[in-house]
């Protein structure tokens, strides 16, 4: 067995690691009752992903793909934005580490904007109806999606929970993600915008830890601003690596529970284009 | 734990594409995962070692090929390896550069009967 990326055995799995320099010929077994030796070798050049099998038996047909594994799930978010779009829906997707005030922000938003504006909530929670309750006391319709394991909404979680909500045009939808910093970047729901929401008891140092999360947001609100002289929390170097991942990003920094930052929050709804934000 | 998804749509996606071309066993798929991709191949290559059996990959071979993150650093006209998200230019030392390079994660091809 190659000592250096760990192929050769007789597993049926090989890995390749290409940030290696080496070359070698070996033989193994494939799980279907043939055996064949193939040569290949490994470069710096590798770095252009050159890769070569010669295979000494006659080889079975290969089909190129170059797909994207989460193809199937962004067509499907394509599909939900285009729905939205043309129904007039602004739809964002509230991402965050657990505890930030995804919810609280969502029951104040609700209880201030609801005489005005249609809003539905779709809640995503590894487990119990507790979230989707607090927002229906709130005043807006609410579907709980629970994952089970799951660390993660995907577009076709949004679709079916978006059927079931039967949403009306010209309206807000909010989908609040599970709350997990890492997962929930990688599947586009088909949201208009992104918006992550941490927390002043975090550390400013969460968008260096957590960057894929930042790179793909739009919006960056900073909660829990009422606790900021009791913690060693500074904004401006949260914002300023923030920003050092992704320069688009907006900020708002608010406080859920004494209010502070909510009226910019509202103003920033209401500039969303194309939608009908009263 | 996102990998575990992952690990289901690729099978998924390999079951569909061997559908699509008339075969009955794959011998070989071959999947790229970018060192920047966000993706923790060795979570995924163990989340889809789990999740094989009984599916049309059971008895093929898996070649993961991880591909290196590069980046890119307009001040200096240079491309360098990035090892993570934040790393700085090797010369300017400034940063963010462009990613160039390792945030592929896909199916590159398989090898049916």
């Amino acid at each position: 067995m190659c000592e250096t990326c760990g192929c050769g055995d007789n597993s049926e799995l090989t890995i390749h690691d290409r940030k290696q320099t080496h070359s070698h010929d070996h033989d193994h077994l494939h799980g279907l009752d043939h055996e064949h030796s193939h040569t290949h070798s490994h470069g710096p050049e590798s770095i252009l992903f050159a890769h070569s099998h010669n295979h000494e038996h006659s080889p079975g047909k290969v089909i190129s793909l170059n797909l994207d594994i989460l193809s199937d799930n962004n067509r499907l978010a394509g599909i939900n934005r285009r729905s939205f779009e043309e129904r007039k829906i602004l739809c964002l997707n509230l991402v965050s580490s657990p505890g930030s005030g995804k919810t609280s922000i969502l029951e104040k938003t609700i209880k201030a904007l609801i005489p005005t504006n249609k809003i539905y909530v779709i809640e995503g929670d590894q487990q119990t109806l507790l979230d989707a309750d607090r927002i229906e006391k709130s005043g807006a319709p609410a579907i709980q999606i629970n994952t089970g394991s799951g660390c993660h909404l995907d577009a076709r979680m949004v679709d079916s929970a978006f059927k079931k909500l039967d949403v009306e045009n010209n309206s807000i939808l909010f989908i609040e993600n599970v709350g997990n910093l890492v997962c929930p970047a990688m599947f586009d729901l088909g949201e208009f915008k992104r918006v992550v929401v941490i927390s002043v008891t975090e550390g400013e140092d969460k968008p260096l830890k957590y960057p894929y999360m930042f790179q793909s947001s739009d919006l960056c609100i900073i909660n829990k601003s009422d606790l900021l002289p009791y913690v060693d929390f500074s904004t401006e170097k949260a914002m300023e690596y923030a920003r050092s991942l992704n320069p688009e990003l907006e900020f708002i920094l608010m406080s859920a529970r004494t209010g502070e930052g909510m009226d910019d929050w509202y103003a920033w709804l209401k500039n969303q284009s194309g939608t009908g934000v009263e | 734990m996102h990998e575990f998804s992952l690990a289901v749509e690729v099978i998924s996606l390999a079951q569909r594409e061997a559908e699509r071309n008339g075969a009955g066993t794959i011998r070989e798929i071959s999947i790229e995962v970018g060192d920047l991709s966000g993706v923790e191949a060795d979570a995924f290559e163990s989340a889809l070692e789990l999740l094989v059996k009984e599916s049309i990959l059971e008895n093929s071979v898996i070649a993961i090929v991880r591909i290196p993150g590069r980046g890119f650093c307009s001040g200096c006209n240079l491309e360098f390896e990035m090892k993570f998200r934040m790393a700085a230019c090797p010369v300017c030392k400034c940063f963010p550069s462009k990613i160039s390079g390792g945030e592929e994660f896909r199916v590159v091809s398989l090898e049916v009967d």
